[in-house]
């Protein structure tokens, strides 16, 4: 068994609203090289397991995990690819290093949501097939009822739903792999068209190109491999019912309960005490707030007002969404948890740049896989 | 049919598409609620004595225990609004002048998701009582959209 985890390599491409120029597996070898110069190590000889998430429907081809070896350096290696969230990818990975029956592994996840021609049918596909499907309503429709359940039972406004776009917005424009950065004020966001009322058109995240990869490593390796590991201290997981007919729609309990088991692992009992930032699901803007809920930081009903009080903005005490967050880079399909995973361990490096965040030692990422799922991730990482 | 052709707008991007048609079987649970509303219009539910809570629409198993479900339930044709939106994107996502009204309407411990219908996109309201209004019996064919729309209690 390897007591210890840390990410020891980190590379990504993008994030870019088309990428016309290059194809997915050009994006992955890009990702993925960078990351293997930014570990040191050397993906044939060194890299025992390779892990990628993807999603067939997304990608156009059946069968697609069979199309990733060749541009990671994982031709005839062990290898696999699951269908999830990239931070799903991510624990899957860590567990891998954690039994002990490999020291290194690379995790790798990435968008070509340009090529996706008919992405609101393919999501669509994604709804109960006898249930629902039949009606034809845009999917978009279940975050609508979502957010007017949580506005409803919290107490939040429309209002502080859009303070977190323009905070996060405003944030992406210090990030330069971030294209959707802009300086909004409140009504912008308000005075635009709706698409699913209460939820606006400018409070859903724009899609975007782009990949990811890191290199995991036991402890020992880590020592070996580089002087800024950043540990893996918790991981969880956690998906409620799929049925739009007995989940919980106002509050994301699927989070709550993956955060319980990261907590756990990791040791913490006061987040809002114990976690210095946080980069976690804002694809509609309503999320983040609802998220923070869910994680702890705050009691329900609470995060919008702190949120419009600029709590977390990157100089309140609890930056949330430093990066920009989906609404700033991008929906990055599958990989849209490891974005978030990036942008912690760049904080936790000290390598953020002109966002980077002072004295950080504990983040936390947490993902949702998008509509229609109830399927949420946790981790926690620190320096 | 694999269909792999150059696109003449963009010549540096090939298209593919494909057919995807699927059969699906909704099981002994779903069969028999869409039987009852299609025959008898009306809308079944399974209770777990267990965990007391009755599933709607009726499923032959409880998620919670995952005890085996025995006791079929008539739960009336009436809920009401747990949550609703109004959906201004079509299917395939193009814009819509007119949203959509669209309810999760509570029945039991579950409930269905559905169009409202006769009813003003202001008046709606979380906890509003609403009724089903099914198709008439001739024109049933046991699927979901044997409800036209659910509609405020007048």
């Amino acid at each position: 068994m390897n007591e210890r985890v840390a990410i020891v390599g980190l590379g990504w491409t993008g994030f870019r609203p088309v990428t016309p120029e290059v194809s997915y597996r050009e994006l992955m070898y890009d990702a993925a090289l960078r990351a293997y110069t930014d570990a040191g190590v050397d993906p044939r000889r060194d890299v025992e397991s390779f892990v990628t998430v993807a999603e067939d429907f997304h990608e156009g081809t059946s069968i697609f995990d069979e199309y990733v070896p060749d541009q990671l350096g994982a031709a005839l290696k062990s290898m696999h690819t699951i269908c999830g969230d990239g931070l799903h990818g991510l624990a899957t990975a860590y567990m891998l290093v954690r039994t002990g029956q490999f020291d290194i592994v690379a995790i790798e996840g990435h968008s070509k949501a340009s090529n996706l021609l008919t992405i609101d049918e393919v999501t669509a596909y994604a709804q109960d097939p006898v249930l629902n499907r039949p009606l034809r309503f845009n999917t978009h429709f279940v975050a609508g009822m979502e957010m007017n359940r949580y506005l409803h039972e919290t107490g939040t406004t429309r209002e502080q739903c859009a303070a977190v776009v323009v905070k996060n917005r405003y944030n992406a424009l210090a990030n330069p792999s971030a294209p959707y950065g802009a300086n909004l004020a409140l009504a912008d966001v308000l005075s635009g068209p709706m698409l699913s009322s209460p939820l606006g058109h400018r409070e859903a995240a724009e899609h975007a190109d782009g990949a990811i990869a890191m290199v995991l490593a036991s402890e020992e390796k880590a020592r070996h491999l580089t002087d800024k590991p950043i540990w893996i201290e918790g991981v969880g997981w956690c998906n409620d019912s799929p049925s739009l007919e007995s989940r919980d729609w106002g509050q994301a309990t699927y989070t709550q309960e993956a955060a319980r088991m990261a907590y756990r692992q990791a040791g913490i009992n006061n987040p809002l005490q114990m976690i210095d930032f946080a980069e976690v699901d804002d694809i509609y803007a309503y999320k983040e707030l609802q998220t923070l809920e869910a994680l702890g930081f705050f009691r329900p009903g609470e995060a919008g007002e702190l949120t419009a009080d600029g709590f977390t903005t990157p100089e309140g005490e609890l930056p949330v969404n430093v990066s920009g967050g989906s609404l700033g880079w991008g929906h990055l399909l599958d990989a849209t948890g490891l974005a978030r995973a990036l942008e912690v361990v760049l904080q936790l490096r000290g390598e953020a740049g002109a966002r980077q965040l002072e004295d950080v030692e504990v983040g936390l990422v947490q993902s949702w896989r998008g509509i229609p799922t109830t399927s949420g991730a946790v981790a926690i990482l620190s320096n | 049919m694999t269909l792999l052709k150059r696109d003449p707008k963009a010549p540096q991007a090939w298209l593919g598409n494909l057919p995807v048609t699927s059969r699906y079987t909704f099981g002994l649970g779903g069969e028999r609620f869409f039987r009852s509303i299609k025959d008898e219009g009306e809308i079944l539910g399974t209770h777990c004595p267990k965990c007391d809570r009755t599933y709607v629409p009726s499923t032959i198993f409880c998620e919670r225990c995952l005890g085996k479900l025995e006791e079929w339930v008539d739960v009336g044709t009436t809920g009401n609004v747990h949550t609703f939106t109004l959906l201004y994107e079509n299917y395939d996502g193009s814009h819509r002048e007119e949203p959509e009204i669209i309810a999760f309407v509570s029945i039991g411990d579950g409930g269905l998701v559905h169009r409202l219908g006769d009813v003003e996109p202001e008046e709606v309201e979380i906890g509003m009582e609403v009724e089903v209004v099914f198709k008439p019996k001739a024109e049933r064919e046991g699927s979901i959209l044997d409800i036209v729309h659910f509609r405020p209690i007048a």
